[in-house]
């Protein structure tokens, strides 16, 4: 009887390990996604602005940049939840534990990035591909911060 | 008296201080990354470039540019550890420290064709291999700049410690290609020339075009794997 009781305890406490567990999974689940489709658009418009300005697409960029907005603004904090530096989504997080320990720099880190990319928005509906260019560099600045500050190399 | 012997050919150190230039802007760009990530690239084939160049060079080059003069067997280290060294070019142990750094940096390079910095750069040949290992071959890339950045230490501590212990400058002869002995030697054997030289660079400036236009990925992989922008037929 008793070891019936500890292993039904044991099942319990498992298996809200493994529930606790997905919650975290499924923060790191959706913010790779928001990062990758980011990236996506990231590389569209430097492919358009950079690379080939001879295929800039206006409306393209336009949409493109604010796809990006629209991650940064979606409020990408609540998927940075306590313990998401450990768990898997699409793959294992490459998130440093020193993310909870600096959460100023964090915060600071992730406001440059927005503020960045709600600009690259508003300069992409402007129609200026040297101005766009520009403002392609600033946002990809606040990346390479942040992955210097908090992304494991792996 | 002094005898002025003729080590180090003008190709040779131009460069040996094009890579130094090279190697510290891709360290720089590389380090800052973001918007000069790109930068990082194109300075990186350059190297791939010099590299080139270097390696064709070790073949027909001047007398103490060949890696047939200078590479460390067994027995020219052991000679150079007893002391009985006598040569002009690379000593032993200096030749050694030569190809690692060569073999360092080729390294460095390959990885660096296949890298990606997870924002938008990806290196000229990322197509050709799958986004997980070009993660993979991105963090290798990182770890063995480590390795470089000891064995330039090491090359700058050894000049160092020859200017200051041994009274020799090492640096000087790179510059003017000359080092001064105490007695003559006889003319070491002429190298490739002008002719030999325009046809290594030009070489390498196709190796470099060819890796930097995609010409090679093209061959290897003709069609494009980055997720495209919509087209007019899904334009939804």
């Amino acid at each position: 009887m008793k070891s019936k009781l500890l292993i039904a305890l044991l099942l319990i406490l498992a298996s809200s390990a493994v529930i606790a567990g997905k919650a975290e999974d499924q923060q790191i689940k959706s913010r790779q996604s928001a990062y990758g489709f980011a990236g996506w658009n990231l590389g569209k418009i430097k492919d358009q602005v950079v690379d080939h300005p001879d295929t800039y697409n206006k409306d393209q960029v336009i949409a493109a940049a604010n796809a990006i907005a629209a991650v940064a603004n979606s409020g990408l904090g609540a998927l940075f939840g306590p313990g998401t530096d450990e768990g898997t989504g699409w793959a294992k997080t490459r998130l440093k534990p020193e993310f909870f320990q600096q959460p100023e720099e964090a915060k600071k880190l992730a406001t440059d990035f927005n503020r960045e990319a709600n600009e690259l928005a508003k300069v992409a509906a402007g129609g200026d591909a040297g101005a766009i260019k520009t403002q392609f560099a600033k946002l990809a600045d606040t990346c390479k911060a942040c992955h210097k500050s908090f992304k494991i190399k792996e | 008296m002094t005898f002025r012997i003729k080590v180090w050919d003008l190709p040779l150190r131009i460069f040996h201080w094009l890579l130094v230039a090279a190697v510290s802007a891709a360290f720089v760009t590389g380090e800052l990354g973001g918007a000069l990530q790109d930068w990082h690239g194109r300075i990186g084939v350059a190297v791939l470039g010099l590299l080139v160049f270097r390696l064709a060079w070790g073949l027909v080059g001047s007398h103490h540019a060949r890696f047939s003069t200078f590479f460390p067997t067994p027995g020219r280290v052991r000679a150079y550890i007893k002391g009985e060294w006598q040569g002009h070019g690379h000593n032993p142990l200096g030749a050694l420290s030569v190809l690692a750094l060569l073999g360092v940096l080729a390294t460095l390079v390959s990885t660096g064709l296949f890298a990606n910095d997870d924002i938008a750069f990806e290196g000229p040949m990322v197509g050709l291999i799958s986004k997980d290992l070009s993660d993979q071959v991105s963090y290798w890339h990182s770890l063995i700049f480590n390795v470089l950045a000891g064995l330039v230490v090491l090359h700058v501590a050894a000049i160092t410690f020859y200017l200051k212990v041994k009274k020799t400058n090492l640096v000087l002869p790179m510059l003017t290609g000359e080092k001064r002995l105490p007695h003559p030697v006889p003319e070491h054997a002429k190298g490739a020339g002008l002719i030999g030289f325009i046809l290594v660079a030009a070489m390498s400036g196709v190796v470099v075009w060819i890796v930097a236009s995609g010409t090679l990925l093209h061959i290897l992989q003709p069609a494009p794997v980055v997720p495209p922008a919509p087209t007019a037929a899904q334009n939804w």
